[in-house]
């Protein structure tokens, strides 16, 4: 009961990250109908970002708000230069063949991590204790602040865009653009302006994530969005990509399988086990949990 | 004037040649990579000898004669090794010190036994003294050594009763690891779990909750620094009381710096860097050594190296003949070690160096380290 418990709450605090993550790939993919590949390796230049806000311009405070600052600054860097992929790499793709797109997306992907060994360098940077390190014993369990931190401020990120989408007009400017973007430009919608905000939303909250790993993991190397973005990309599949909530539940599903997975059976296949899952998930709910059965078109 | 170059030249040459000759002395060798890559290392260990001989010339040489260095650069490579062997051997020295690499010193090998010149090397493969060569002996421990080291100090020194091992994937973790549980187990010990990681992947928490409820009172981790500082870290997180014990992959300072607040209290076993050595005899020859040079030795390795010379010189005192064989004889049944500054000298019948100079280090809570064991 104590490993699963403990197991439990691995999970759930990588399954926030996770989700996070998620949320980039299919907030784009649902008006787009691209899969950003760059997008993982967003997420990692977030972390090398956010370890440089912290040097230089916070000169290495510790303090909340110097934490709540670095988040900040990081999300609108991350934020601007999702916008700058969008126009440089994608947009000038959007009427040409699906493939393309993707093409362009996997190059942007090999350029932002080369790009980040170039600026910060192949070796392994140590990203500083910023969260104190505070434990609770509940039992035989042990949750961590950070743990706690990651999981809460997740949840709160995850309501507030959940809200946002169903609640406000540019929420539901997004949604229309998703469903039908020539339609929505009929309405008066400004589709480049919807996707430009896509990216601001799917790069701030990359930001996070990617602060997250660097604050939990500590080591942080520039080719770990390609892992971390893979994972995130299954989520989103799991969840049914293109859905909100979706990658939201797929993010934390994944988490979970994956910390029982290496819990349970061994952490060498956990990896393994993932796929499993995710071919499981295309045989058998090609759309994923969430997603809605939409008619071929042919 | 052509003729007249020529002639001095000749005359040079001949005095060059002739006057070593004339004044007897003993020859030793010093075969290291002087260029290359390890040019740091071969460096190292032709100053050092270069140190001693001068030291002990100073006091009036062996039994009156004084040490001459006869350096080759074998450049790290097994072919110039070869080279640098017949070179030596043809000048009639009757020692070797070197080399740095273990394919350099075993490249090497077979010429200078058969031709009865004693050799002694850094290099830590098991096989260098598994050919049966009188002549060589290692002035380093073999690689099992470390294995032999650390389950001696987790099962005699620290008595720990519930032992993890876990390792990567990795040939280089995956050998220690083995080795260490093997070792363990031999010395009467008890290995609760043997686990395997995969390397970078940052999140070992999972393993470690399967860990915690074997109850261990140690953790040895075979593997890199990169993921030694985040399990160490991970393992202080999940609430894990055990000691955290590292293989020499290690020790660097990132590893402090990965697992921030938790590095204090873990253990890491390596061989010292030279300022660590305790010893008197090293203190007196890392001062000398500055003095001459202006640095320290790059390394453990190459003062080791300075070790095999004093044992063959202290070999050759002790029996009061020059005689290469007697030399290795003397050596190979020391019954008392002689102080070396590496730690104590002495040899077995094969030729390795008996004991270790692994030692063990404790993080203190500013990152530095204290040595807590040594053999």
């Amino acid at each position: 009961m104590d490993i699963f418990l403990q197991q439990l709450a691995n999970g759930l605090t990588i399954g926030s990250m996770f989700a996070l993550v998620a949320l980039g790939y299919t907030m784009v993919y649902g008006v787009m109908r691209l899969i950003n590949f760059a997008h993982g390796d967003m997420v990692a230049a977030a972390a090398f970002v956010g370890l440089t806000v912290y040097t230089q311009i916070m000169g290495e405070a510790t303090s909340l708000g110097a934490v709540i600052m670095i988040f900040l600054l990081t999300a609108i860097v991350m934020a601007c230069i999702g916008v700058v992929l969008e126009r440089l790499a994608y947009r000038p793709l959007r009427t040409a063949p699906r493939l393309s797109a993707v093409v362009s997306a996997l190059g942007a992907s090999l350029m932002i991590q080369n790009g980040i060994m170039l600026v910060w360098g192949p070796q392994m940077r140590i990203f500083p204790e910023l969260v104190p390190q505070v434990y609770w014993n509940l039992g035989n369990v042990v949750i961590s602040l950070i743990q706690v931190v990651i999981l809460l401020l997740s949840l709160v990120l995850m309501v507030a865009l959940y809200l946002f989408i169903e609640k406000t007009r540019m929420g539901a400017a997004i949604r229309a653009s998703s469903i039908d973007q020539d339609a929505a430009r009929l309405m008066g919608i400004n589709v480049n302006r919807v996707i430009a905000l896509i990216f601001i939303i799917g790069s701030s909250l990359g930001a996070v994530g990617g602060l997250f790993i660097g604050l939990y993991y500590r080591g942080i190397t520039f080719n770990m969005g390609w892992q971390y973005g893979l994972y995130a990309f299954v989520a989103a599949i799991i969840g049914g990509i293109g859905n909100i909530p979706g990658a939201m539940l797929g993010g934390m599903l994944l988490g979970l399988f994956n910390a029982f997975i290496a819990g349970y059976i061994s952490s060498t296949w956990a990896d393994a086990f993932t796929f499993i899952l995710l071919i499981a998930i295309l045989v058998i709910r090609p759309t994923g949990i969430l997603g809605e059965r939409v008619a071929e078109k042919v | 004037m052509q003729k007249l170059f020529k002639m001095t030249v000749a005359l040079l040459a001949v005095a060059l040649c002739a006057t070593p000759a004339l004044a007897d002395t003993l020859k030793v060798g010093v075969q290291a990579p002087i260029t290359g890559s390890y040019a740091n290392e071969g460096q190292g260990i032709e100053n050092s000898a270069r140190l001693l001989a001068e030291q002990i010339n100073a006091k009036g040489g062996v039994m009156g004669k004084k040490i001459e260095i006869i350096p080759c650069d074998d450049q790290g490579t097994a072919m110039a090794a070869a080279i640098c062997a017949k070179e030596l051997v043809n000048q009639g020295v009757s020692m070797v010190i070197g080399s740095y690499t273990s394919t350099c010193a075993e490249a090497a090998q077979k010429t200078y036994f058969n031709a009865g010149v004693l050799q002694t090397s850094d290099g830590t493969a098991d096989s260098l003294t598994e050919h049966g060569y009188w002549t060589f002996f290692r002035n380093s421990f073999p690689n099992s050594a470390e294995a032999e080291f650390a389950a001696d100090y987790m099962v005699n020194v620290k008595k720990y009763k519930r032992i993890v091992v876990i390792s990567d994937f990795s040939s280089y973790a995956d050998g220690l690891g083995n080795a260490v549980e093997a070792a363990i187990k031999k010395q009467g010990g008890n290995v609760v779990a043997r686990e395997k990681v995969k390397a970078d992947s940052q999140n070992f928490t999972p393993v470690l909750t399967g860990i915690k409820s074997k109850n261990p009172d140690a953790i040895f981790y075979a593997g890199y620094y990169t993921d030694g500082g985040l399990i160490r870290q991970q393992q202080v997180a999940l609430g894990i009381k055990a000691d955290f014990i590292g293989g020499d992959a290690n020790d660097n300072p990132d590893f402090v710096k990965l697992a921030g607040s938790a590095a204090k209290g873990a253990y890491i076993i390596n061989v010292p860097t030279p300022e660590m050595l305790p010893y008197e005899v090293a203190k007196n020859f890392l001062a000398d050594y500055k003095a001459k040079y202006g640095s320290l030795p790059p390394s453990i390795w190459t003062i080791m190296n300075a070790d095999g010379m004093r044992a063959f010189i202290h070999a050759m005192e002790q029996n009061k003949s020059f005689d290469t064989k007697k030399a290795a004889d003397y050596l190979m049944n020391m019954k008392q070690p002689i102080p070396g500054i590496t730690g104590p000298l002495q040899f077995a019948k094969d030729g390795n160096r008996i004991g270790s100079s692994y030692m063990t280090f404790e993080i203190q809570a500013d990152g530095k380290y204290k040595v807590a064991h040594a053999q």
